[in-house]
């Protein structure tokens, strides 16, 4: 037969009269109506339902992995909070301990964290699509959704959506928060929390107003150009500045400066010129330098270019190179003369000291730094074009500069970076299309994103690139949108200010750059918030007088201020009457005259009962802890109500303290505050400290 | 065939058929003529049809296979609205819920969906074709004004439909839609605002859409549906070239002019 007598022959039975086109056509249709059951069927999450009860029937604990399984569709369902979630369909063994071998996905259970997934739902944390129930369309971003899985690299960022605290947990969310505070973003990007409160910068950046005054204008071009070749630790940011538009901002900047009101003193001045050539007297500025503790705040590069010192103030190792003798002595001297809210203390140095201060900072210069560097003197048109620049490039929104005004809002506000739309942004050539990958592009790189756009250059590694995309990634609706039950807000910041001439005092020797006062200040130091409870008032003028180290673990230690014996009184006086715990009676206990037996009783408490030894010194023959204060001396230091209250429960007087809760009997805390009021030191250290 | 025929013939007996059935029984002309006439779903079509008119070359079926796609969208429509909220939060969750839980779902949501495309495409060729072979001249010129009618009905259910799913696409979709009807002399802003009870398509809109969509348009789209289909029986039946074109085409107009 002929293939075209076949086709009709074929024709013929199915479509050869009505009937039976009608009949085929409805079997035909049918069929295909059973491919929806059959893709239900065959849906992702039935294949994976199917292979989780394989997995778990060959396992020893097979039969309670099955009561705990439950097949079909499961979903978290959190309704205040927005969340449908049904990971846990494939997910199944989530909660299952047991299952602590298995590695394969989706049957891993879930690391240990502090929340319980049904509390929180999981896209809360890890993004996606929480209602989808196929692999592609839960995890990835699709033609319907935006939001895919966050890599596991980001996932901290989804803890500060509730928490606007530091966590222990999220090591990259605390660096990434702290750099936006610390590199200044937020001077130019708004960010609020979710309380309201719009997070402000830590940088403090200097003002310009005098900057002639402190630097040249040699200085101010090499660093506009490139401010971590002066030094690699610097904050500010580099612009990509062209060699005209340096020149021209930097002709500016020097004509718009006023002078500044500062004591110079020739004798300081002529002992810094003969420190600076003078190999014997740098050795001897070098120890000034080194017991007025400089270094806790400052770093110096050291001949093996490692940075040594402290990340508070700026570092010092090409000084030289930029500051003008006059206003180095006279920073050295009082630096709140030139910038009232500096963090940098006043010492009370002699003229001398200033000198040889001054003399040691100016020989650490650079010559390669300003070497290539040749300015003439500026025309009108380059300082007008300055000042045009410095508008461009919204340099008041971080330095007070004269005749500028600080612009309001002059980057894009970013409380809401971490859900901003995908469709919204616009890439640059090679950055996949996801939003973490936008935000870590724009911060490593952000010119690649159009040559004319303002936003500077950054030197941040990988690490910090991924803590500032995690931080940023905080900030998103959902954050906005949280039921205020689960979110921990921020700690209020306080206000606090001594009052009076202590008052005074304590802000000219900036105490609160390390330590905190009433939930004011830094953390390098002990909270002295119940100091007055704490100490003995003689401990603590000698402690001025001469400040010793109490934790032999420690670099950064307490500076000498050279104070006077009546600006000692006034602190003294200050700390014991005000800053008082309303749960220490300092005069309960008796500082001594405690029975020889409870001494004793005391003492083996001490090295049996509580092994206290392995953190504090007490016997600096034999004991090796150096985690907690040396204790030799804590007999004239702390006071016995203190002590016990200390023993009874150590964080209730200082949140957050390493000491840990024993749950003594109040007999044991009282025999060991006996011991240890015991230990008043040898009377040979004693008679000489008198 | 011919037992099928003794059956039901003698099922058509019955004391309970004749209850439910007003039209009798016999083999006459007029019985069978009565069985569509006095029947209330079948008396809108012909009494009767010309054999060589229900083949498909007479008119590719378009009518009918419009009034299938319909009957599906019907069905599958209802269907949907057990699942579907015209809620502001809730309208996206639960296509999504569609999509990903109710079984079948994405299947009742995609025949809904194609049906609608394929309706609106039917519709069409319905029209050309009617167009083409000359179908819409008197007596049939109201039928295509009904025709028109039901042409807007259709488009107006898609459109509505379209901003259901609550996603980017219908959101914009009916920004641009609603800004064009404003685009209106005089009072278009007035019209925009009446279709989205409000300035922006919003949690309003959605519901007036949602009305529109499963109330208010498929009962208009019925009732012109049924004076079409009886408009075609009062008419003369299916339009058939062969049966009419050289009386309409050739012979002075039935009404005398005046």
């Amino acid at each position: 037969m002929r293939l075209p007598d076949r086709l009709e022959k074929l024709r013929q039975l199915f479509f050869g009269d009505i009937v039976r086109t009608f009949g085929w056509t409805s079997l035909l249709l049918l069929l295909l109506l059973a491919v929806a059951p059959a893709k239900h069927f065959f849906a992702d999450w039935h294949r994976y339902q199917r292979g989780y009860e394989r997995l778990i029937s060959k396992r020893s604990d097979a039969v309670t992995l099955r009561r705990h399984f439950e097949p079909g569709i499961q979903q978290i369902w959190l309704p205040e909070m927005g969340v449908v979630d049904r990971c846990t369909t494939c997910h199944s063994a989530l909660k299952e301990t047991t299952l602590k071998d298995v590695t394969t996905q989706p049957y891993r259970p879930h690391p240990v964290i502090p929340h319980k997934p049904e509390e929180m739902g999981c896209s809360i944390c890890h993004r996606g699509q929480g209602a989808a129930t196929s692999v592609e369309e839960a995890h990835k971003s699709t033609l319907a959704w935006e939001e895919p899985l966050l890599p596991a690299k980001y996932l901290e960022s989804s803890c500060g959506q509730c928490h606007q605290q530091d966590l222990k947990g999220t090591p990259q969310l605390n660096l990434g928060r702290q750099m936006l505070s610390q590199y200044g973003c937020v001077h130019c990007h708004t960010i609020k929390r979710p309380d309201g409160s719009v997070i402000t910068g830590t940088d403090d950046p200097p003002s310009l107003a005098h900057i002639a005054d402190k630097t040249t204008r040699e200085w101010i071009y090499a660093w506009l150009k490139d401010p971590q070749a002066y030094s690699t630790t610097a904050t500010m940011p580099n612009f990509r500045l062209s060699d005209d538009d340096a020149r021209d901002i930097s002709a500016f900047l020097t004509s718009s400066s006023t002078p500044a009101s500062l004591k110079v003193v020739q004798a300081s001045l002529d002992e810094a010129k003969k420190v600076k050539d003078n190999a014997a007297l740098q050795t001897k500025a070098a120890s000034l330098y080194g017991e007025s503790f400089c270094a806790s705040c400052h770093a110096v590069q050291n001949a093996a270019g490692n940075l040594v010192g402290g990340n508070v103030g700026p570092e010092l190792t090409k000084i030289g190179s930029k500051a003008k003798p006059e206003w180095l002595q006279a920073w050295v001297r009082n630096p709140h003369d030139y910038d009232p809210p500096t963090g940098m203390p006043h010492y009370r140095f002699t003229d001398q000291e200033v000198g040889e201060l001054t003399g040691f900072l100016l020989a650490k210069t650079d010559a390669d730094l300003l070497a290539n560097v040749h300015l003439e003197a500026p025309t009108p048109d380059q300082i007008a074009h300055g000042k045009r620049l410095v508008n461009d490039y919204g340099c008041a929104s971080c330095h007070e500069i004269n005749g500028i005004k600080r612009p309001e809002n002059f980057a894009p506000e970013l409380t809401k970076i971490g859900s901003k739309p995908v469709n919204q942004l616009a890439f640059a050539p090679g950055v996949p299309h996801t939003l973490y990958d936008y935000i870590g592009a724009k911060v490593k790189q952000p010119r690649a994103f159009g040559p004319s756009l303002k936003m500077p250059q950054y030197t941040f590694n990988a690490a910090q690139i991924d803590a500032l995309v995690n931080a940023l990634l905080s900030h998103d609706e959902r954050a906005l949108t949280m039921p205020a039950a689960k979110t921990v807000p921020a700690l209020p910041v306080s206000h606090y200010e001594p009052a009076g001439k202590a008052g005074q005092l304590i802000n000219d020797l900036n105490c609160f750059e390390c330590h905190t006062i009433n939930g004011r200040g830094g953390d390098m130091a002990p909270d002295l918030t119940w100091e007055g409870s704490s100490v003995q008032r003689e401990w603590l003028v000698q402690f001025f007088r001469n400040p010793n180290t109490l934790r032999p673990a420690l670099i950064r230690r307490m500076p000498k201020f050279n104070l006077t014996d009546a600006e000692i009184n006034t602190l003294t006086d200050y700390i014991m009457t005000v800053y008082q715990s309303p749960k220490i009676d300092r005069d309960s206990m008796p500082l001594a005259g405690y029975a020889p037996g409870q001494v004793e009783l005391g003492k083996q408490l001490y090295y049996s009962k509580y092994g206290c030894q392995a953190c504090h010194i007490i016997d600096t023959k034999q004991d090796k802890g150096y985690i907690g204060p040396t204790l030799t001396h804590v007999g004239s230091r702390l006071t016995a109500a203190w002590i016990y209250g200390w023993m009874k429960d150590p964080s209730m007087l200082r949140p957050g303290t390493q000491e840990p809760k024993r749950n003594m009997s109040d007999e044991d805390a009282r025999a060991l505050t006996a011991f240890l009021m015991s230990q008043k030191g040898s009377e040979k250290q004693e008679a000489k400290k008198r | 065939m011919t037992t099928f025929n003794k059956y039901f013939d003698e099922l058509r007996e019955t004391k309970v058929w004749r209850s439910v059935f007003r039209g009798g029984t016999g083999k006459s002309t007029l019985r069978n003529s009565m069985a569509i006439q006095q029947n209330v779903f079948l008396h809108l079509l012909s009494t009767k049809v010309r054999k060589r008119m229900l083949e498909f070359n007479a008119t590719w079926y378009l009518g009918t296979l419009t009034l299938g796609t319909f009957g599906i969208l019907v069905i599958t429509g209802i269907l949907l609205m057990l699942y579907y909220h015209p809620s502001v939060p809730q309208a996206y969750a639960d296509t999504k819920d569609l999509q990903f839980v109710v079984s079948s779902g994405q299947f009742l949501r995609n025949l809904h969906r194609w049906s609608a495309h394929a309706m609106v495409f039917l519709v069409f060729a319905h029209m050309f074709r009617v167009f083409y072979r000359g179908a819409y001249r008197p007596p049939r010129e109201f039928n295509w004004v009904i025709g028109v009618v039901l042409l807007l009905v259709t488009l107006l259910l898609s459109y509505t439909g379209y901003l259901l799913p609550w996603d980017q696409l219908a959101f914009w979709a009916i920004t641009v839609g609603s800004n064009i009807a404003s685009a209106v002399p005089l009072m278009g802003d007035k019209v925009r605002f009446l279709m989205l009870g409000g300035h922006f398509v919003n949690a309003n809109a959605l519901l007036r859409f949602y009305v529109l969509h499963c109330m208010i348009l498929p009962l208009a789209a019925l009732f012109f549906v049924a004076i079409h289909f009886w408009r075609i029986r009062k008419d003369g039946g299916l339009y058939a070239r062969h049966s009419e074109p050289d009386v309409v085409m050739t012979t002075a107009p039935a009404r005398p002019p005046l």
